[in-house]
C-alpha cells in the first residue's frame, strides 16, 4: 500500500506539471491582455500595473464584432443544413431499395478522403464564376459541402440500427415518408445530430484557408481571419492583440462546458481533427 | 404504396449535388489545372503537359515541405499518439485520484482554442525579445538557452511542432480515454484475479482493446499533418528562407504570390496523394480492427 | 402525393438558395453586370445608387479612418454614389489583390505599387489605360511630373501616387555625440561611423527582417549605386541579366554592416525595429520618408528632438548616379473591368487630387502626388524638408522587391536572409538569383 501512495504522489506532481504547462501560457496570454504595450515591453512576467479592460473594448471594437457575427452567421447556416441536408441523405440511403445507392455511398465516402486543399485553386476559380466570391456563400456552401460526407458517414450508421417498425407504425398512422422523417426519425436521433452539429461547429469555428482566399470584406470575414488580419493591422498594439486572442476562445470554451459530455462523445464519434 | 418501394432520391439529391459541385468537379479539375500554366488574374492557360510535376520533384523547397510535413507527422505521432495513451492510461487508472477530470479537462482545453488564436498566442511566447519563453528562461538563470525561437533555421520548425503538440495531446489522449472506458470491466477483473499489475494490465489488458483506436488516431494526426497550414501560415509564413514552409504553404504561396497555379495544383496532387493514400489505410484498418 | 411534393419542395428550396447565391451574391452591390451598353447604365440616383469599390493597404486604424473619412465627404459631394473602402495589410495585400483581380469582385480603383508588380496586371489587361484622362485638357498637369513617371509604361499613363516616398537614415543625434562621428557622406565613412558606435557599446543599426522586403531597400540602393545602369536589364524581366560584377560586389558591401545590426533580425518586424530605435536602442535605421509621421506621433518624448535625417552616402567609385534616390512613389490605378468607369474615374482623380492631398499631409503626413501642396508653412516643417530630398533627387529608383518579378524578388529576398545568416555567400546569391531569373525569362 505504501508503494501504492508513492506513485500516486508521483504521478500527480507529473500531471500538475503538464497542466503547469499548459495554463501558465494562458495566464501569460491573459495577464499581458491587461497591460500597456510599454509593460508589456519593459516586463512581460510582471503583472499588470493596472487592469487595461480597455484593450478589450478596444479589439471587440477594432472589428472582432463583425468577425464573431460573421462566424456565427455562418457556423449557424452550415450546421443547420449540414445536418439537415446529411440526415435526409443518410436515411434516404439507408431506406432506399436503389441498386445505386451503394456506389452513391462510395462516392460520398470518397468525399471524406478527400483534403480541402486539393480543390482550394479549382474551387476559387468556380466560386468566382459563379459570382460567390466575397460573399458569406463563398464560404458556407464548400464548408457545407465537405462536412457533409462526414456527416452523412456518421448518421448514416446511425440509422442503420434504426428499428424500422417505429417508421411503419407511423406509416399506418397516416403519415408520409417526410412527415416521418421529420417527426419520428430526427427526433430520436437528437444524441447523432447533435454530434454532428459539434463537429461542424467546431469545424467552421477554425477554418483558415478558404476564408483566407475566398473572403476579402473586412465586413465578411470570420474570426480565425480577423485575428490573424490583427497581426497586420494593429502592428505593434500587441496587448490589443492578445485581448482578441482571449475573446475569441471563449465561445468554444463556453461551448465545451455546456456540452461537456456530448462534445467528447462527438470528438470519438468523429475521430476528426477540426 | 408498399414500404421500401418508395423513392428517396428526393432525400439524397440535395447532398449529392452539392458534394458533388464542390468537392468533386474542384478536385477533378485540380488534375486539369496541373497540366497547364496560369495565374489567378488571368484566364489564360497555357498547356505545359507533365513539366510541373518534373520541376517539383526537382524542387528543394517542395523537398524542405514534404521533410517538415514527415517531421510534423513523426513527432505528433510519438508525442500525441504516445503520450496521450500513456497519459490516458495514467488518468483511467485509480493513481490519480480525484483529480482526474481536472487534468483531463486542462489537458484538453487547449485544443477547444482555434488554431489561429493558438498560432498567435505562441507568435508572442516565442517573441526573442517580449516572449515569454525567453523571459522565463532568463529569469530561471538559464540566458544561454534563449532563441529567436522562429527566426532561427534549426529550430523553427522544432518550435511550430512543439507548439502542435501542446495544443494536441490532450486532445488525441481524451480520444484514447473513450476507448479505455468502452473496454468491459470483466476484462479487468479477470486479470485482477490473474494477479496482474498495473503496467502488465496496460500491456496485456489495455492496449490490445484499444489498438483500432491507436490506429485512427495515428491516421487522422498523419493526415492532419499534411493538412497543416494555419500554423505557418500565422506564425511564419515559411521562413526564414523556407525552412518551416510545409506543403499547405508551399501551395498556397506559388498560387498567389508567385502567380503559378498551374505548379500549386501539382502540389495540391502530391497531397492528394498522401492524404488519400493515408485514409484508405485508415479505413482498411478501421475495418479489420472491428473483425 | 402529397408528402413528395413537400420533398420537392425542399429541393426546389435548396436549389434556389443555391441559385440566389450564385445569381445576386451581393445585393447591396447588385449592378446590371451584363449589359454591356453602356446607355443601360443609369444615372445614379439616391434609390438607385453606384456601388465603388476602393481598396487600398493600411487597414491601421489612423490611415483606414482617413480613406474612410475621404469616402464620405465624397459620398455627401456626389449624392448616388457609395464608396465601399476596403482595407488589406502590407504583406497579404500582395497576394490578395492576385486573388480578387481573378474575379468579378475587382475593386474599381485600387492600390498598387508601380514597377513589374503592376506591370503584369497591365499585361494582363486589368489596369485601365488613362492616358486620354489625363491628356484632356492637360489634365496631368494637376500632378508633379517625376511622380507620374513610374505610373507611365511604354508612354501610357496607369494611375498617380497616393503618397510619394525615398529612402533615408535617420540617426540619434546623443548617441552620435556620444561616440563621437558625425553624419557618414561615404559608404567608406558610414561603415567607420557603424565601427565607432560599436565600440562605443551602442547598436549601430535597428534592421527588423522578419518580412525580408527590408533588406531588399538596402541592396536595392547598393544594386543602383554599385552596378548602376545594368539593373534596368536585370530587373527586366524579358532580359533577367544579372552578369554585372557589381551585383556580388554590392552584396559584398552590404556583408560589411552585417554585424551592426541588431540580434535576431529575422525574427524582428520591420516595425518593431522601428520602435526600438525610437526607444533609443539602436542609433541609425533605414527608413521611409513615409514612417517620418510614425516617430512624430507615436515616439517618446526623448526621441522627438534628438534625431535627424541623411541620404544614403555616396559609393565613391561606383558605376551608378550618386544622385539618385531610392524610393517610388506609391499609387491608386483604375480597374479596366469596371462596370462605372466615369465615376470610378471621378472618384480617383479625387483621391489623388489635391484637395485629399492637403487633408492627407495634416492628418497622416504622407504627401500625394498633386502639384502645390508641398509649401512651406502649409504643412509640417519635417514634411516640407523630407520632401525636399525626393524633389531635390537627381531621379527615383524603384524598390527592389517591387520592381522584379514575383519570382525573383522570392528568391533574391530569401537568399539574402541566408546571407545575413551566413549560409551563403554573395557569389552564391547571385548565381541563385541569376538561375531563377534565366528562368523566368525563357517563360516571358
Amino acid at each position: 500500500m505504501k508503494k501504492n501512495t508513492a506513485w500516486k504522489i508521483l504521478i500527480n506532481m507529473f500531471f500538475l506539471v503538464l497542466v503547469a504547462m499548459i495554463i501558465y501560457p494562458m495566464f501569460w496570454l491573459i495577464l499581458n491582455s491587461l497591460k500597456s504595450n510599454a509593460e508589456l515591453y519593459d516586463n512581460s512576467l510582471a503583472f499588470p500595473i493596472k487592469a487595461l479592460w480597455g484593450n478589450y473594448k478596444r479589439a471587440w471594437d477594432v472589428g472582432l464584432s463583425t468577425y464573431f457575427f460573421n462566424s456565427i452567421l455562418i457556423s449557424s447556416i452550415t450546421i443547420a443544413a449540414t445536418v439537415f441536408l446529411g440526415a435526409a441523405c443518410a436515411y434516404g440511403l439507408v431506406r432506399s431499395k436503389s441498386k445505386y445507392k451503394d456506389i452513391i455511398f462510395f462516392m460520398i465516402l470518397g468525399g471524406l478522403l478527400l483534403s480541402p486543399q486539393v480543390a482550394l485553386i479549382s474551387l476559387y476559380k468556380l466560386l468566382a464564376a459563379f459570382n460567390m466570391y466575397n460573399t458569406r456563400w463563398a464560404l458556407i456552401i464548400p464548408y457545407i459541402a465537405f462536412r457533409l460526407p462526414f456527416a452523412i458517414f456518421l448518421m448514416r450508421s446511425y440509422f442503420l440500427s434504426f428499428p424500422i417498425e417505429l417508421e411503419e407504425a407511423a406509416y399506418i398512422d397516416g403519415y408520409s415518408t417526410f412527415q416521418t422523417f421529420i417527426k419520428i426519425v430526427l427526433p430520436i436521433s437528437r444524441p447523432i445530430l447533435s454530434s454532428t452539429a459539434i463537429m461542424t461547429a467546431i469545424f467552421v469555428w477554425n477554418e483558415f484557408l478558404f476564408a483566407l482566399v475566398f473572403i476579402e470584406d473586412k465586413s465578411k470575414m470570420t474570426v480565425p481571419i480577423g485575428l490573424s488580419n490583427f497581426k497586420d493591422a494593429l502592428s505593434t498594439d500587441w496587448t490589443v492583440l492578445l485581448a482578441g486572442i482571449v475573446i475569441s476562445s471563449i465561445p468554444m470554451l463556453i461551448l465545451y462546458l455546456l456540452m461537456q459530455k456530448n462534445f467528447i462523445k462527438a470528438l470519438a464519434a468523429g475521430s476528426v481533427k477540426g | 404504396m408498399k414500404f421500401g418501394k418508395k423513392n428517396y432520391w428526393l432525400y439524397i439529391l440535395p447532398a449529392i449535388l452539392l458534394i458533388g459541385t464542390f468537392v468533386y468537379v474542384p478536385i477533378i479539375q485540380n488534375f486539369y489545372f496541373s497540366l497547364f500554366k496560369m495565374n489567378s488574374y488571368t484566364d489564360e492557360k497555357i498547356f505545359v503537359g507533365l513539366s510541373h510535376y518534373v520541376r517539383i520533384f526537382k524542387d528543394d523547397v517542395f523537398y524542405t515541405s514534404l521533410k517538415n510535413n514527415i517531421t510534423y507527422a513523426l513527432i505528433s505521432v510519438i508525442c500525441q499518439v504516445g503520450l496521450g495513451t500513456v497519459l490516458a492510461i495514467l488518468i483511467e487508472s485509480k493513481l490519480t485520484g480525484r483529480l482526474r477530470n481536472f487534468y483531463r479537462n486542462v489537458l484538453f482545453m487547449p485544443s477547444l482554442i482555434s488554431v489561429t488564436a493558438v498560432g498567435l498566442l505562441w507568435y508572442f511566447i516565442y517573441n526573442p525579445n517580449v516572449g515569454m519563453l525567453n523571459a522565463l528562461l532568463t529569469k530561471i538563470g538559464l540566458e544561454n538557452l534563449t532563441h529567436a525561437w522562429l527566426a532561427e533555421p534549426n529550430v523553427a520548425i522544432y518550435s511550430i511542432i512543439a507548439m502542435s503538440q501542446w495544443q494536441y495531446t490532450g486532445y488525441i489522449m481524451v480520444l484514447i480515454l473513450v476507448a479505455i472506458q468502452k473496454i468491459p470491466q470483466e476484462l479487468f477483473e479477470a486479470a485482477e484475479i490473474d494477479g496482474a499489475n498495473g503496467i502488465q494490465k496496460s500491456l496485456f489488458v489495455i492496449i490490445p482493446n484499444i489498438k483500432e483506436m491507436l490506429l485512427v488516431t495515428s491516421v487522422i494526426t498523419v493526415i492532419g499533418a499534411f493538412k497543416l497550414f494555419t500554423e505557418i501560415y500565422v506564425m511564419t509564413m515559411g521562413g526564414p528562407y523556407n525552412t518551416t514552409q510545409v506543403l499547405g504553404t508551399y501551395l498556397y504561396q506559388s498560387a498567389f504570390m508567385f502567380d503559378e497555379m498551374g505548379y500549386a495544383s501539382a502540389i495540391a496532387v502530391i497531397i492528394f496523394t498522401i492524404t488519400f493514400t493515408a485514409s484508405i489505410i485508415q479505413i482498411r484498418m478501421a475495418k479489420s480492427g472491428k473483425g | 402525393m402529397k408528402r413528395n411534393s413537400i420533398l420537392l419542395l425542399v429541393v426546389v428550396m435548396v436549389l434556389s438558395l443555391f441559385l440566389t447565391a450564385c445569381g445576386s451574391a451581393e445585393p447591396e452591390a447588385a449592378q446590371p453586370s451584363d449589359s454591356t451598353e453602356p446607355a443601360e447604365v443609369a444615372e445614379p440616383t439616391a434609390e438607385d445608387p453606384i456601388t465603388l469599390k476602393f481598396l487600398h493597404r493600411w487597414p491601421d486604424e489612423l490611415y483606414d479612418g482617413f480613406f474612410n473619412d475621404m469616402a464620405r465627404e465624397y459620398e455627401t459631394a456626389n449624392p448616388g454614389i457609395i464608396i465601399d473602402v476596403q482595407a488589406i495589410a502590407n504583406d497579404p495585400f500582395k497576394e490578395k489583390i492576385k486573388v480578387v483581380l481573378g474575379t468579378d469582385e475587382a475593386p474599381d480603383v485600387f492600390f498598387t505599387w508601380p514597377g513589374e508588380f503592376t506591370n503584369r496586371f497591365i499585361r494582363a489587361g486589368k489596369v485601365m489605360d488613362l492616358t486620354d484622362v489625363m491628356m484632356k485638357d492637360n489634365y496631368i498637369d494637376n500632378y508633379v511630373a517625376s511622380q507620374m513617371e513610374p505610373f507611365t509604361v511604354d508612354g501610357k499613363i496607369y494611375g498617380a501616387p497616393v503618397r510619394v516616398d525615398g529612402k533615408i537614415f535617420v540617426y540619434n543625434k546623443e548617441m552620435f555625440a556620444q561616440a563621437g562621428v558625425e553624419i557618414p557622406e561615404t559608404w567608406e565613412e558610414f561603415v567607420s561611423v557603424c565601427e565607432q558606435l560599436d565600440a562605443a557599446g551602442i547598436v549601430p543599426i535597428a534592421f527588423g527582417n522578419q518580412a525580408p522586403w527590408a533588406v531588399s531597400h538596402y541592396i536595392g540602393t547598393l544594386n543602383q549605386k554599385i552596378v548602376g545602369e545594368p539593373i534596368h536589364a536585370a530587373y527586366d524581366p524579358a532580359v533577367g541579366d544579372f552578369s554585372d560584377p557589381g551585383f556580388v560586389t554590392a552584396l559584398e558591401e552590404f556583408e560589411r554592416i552585417v554585424p551592426y545590426f541588431n540580434k535576431n533580425t529575422n525574427a524582428i518586424k520591420h516595425s518593431e525595429a522601428r520602435e526600438n530605435w525610437m526607444a533609443s536602442k539602436a542609433a541609425m535605421m533605414y527608413i521611409e520618408i513615409v514612417e517620418i509621421p510614425e516617430i512624430t506621433r507615436n515616439g517618446p518624448a526623448e526621441i522627438q528632438d534628438n534625431y535627424g535625417v541623411f541620404e544614403f552616402p555616396e559609393y565613391v567609385g561606383g558605376n551608378g548616379d550618386q544622385t539618385l534616390l531610392t524610393g517610388y512613389p506609391e499609387g491608386f490605378v483604375v480597374s479596366n473591368t469596371t462596370k462605372h468607369p466615369e465615376e470610378a474615374i471621378a472618384f480617383f482623380k479625387y483621391i489623388t487630387g489635391k484637395e485629399v492631398g492637403l487633408k492627407e499631409a495634416n492628418a497622416v503626413g504622407w504627401l500625394n502626388g498633386a502639384k502645390g501642396i508641398a509649401k512651406k508653412g502649409e504643412i509640417s516643417d519635417s514634411l516640407y524638408e523630407n520632401t525636399q530630398i525626393i524633389y531635390n533627387a537627381g531621379g527615383l529608383v524603384n524598390w527592389l522587391d517591387s520592381g522584379m518579378h514575383a519570382k525573383v524578388t522570392n528568391e533574391y529576398l530569401t537568399d539574402l536572409q541566408m546571407l545575413i545568416d551566413g549560409l551563403l555567400t554573395p557569389q552564391e546569391v547571385i548565381d541563385n538569383v541569376q538561375e531563377v531569373a534565366t528562368e523566368v525569362t525563357s517563360e516571358f
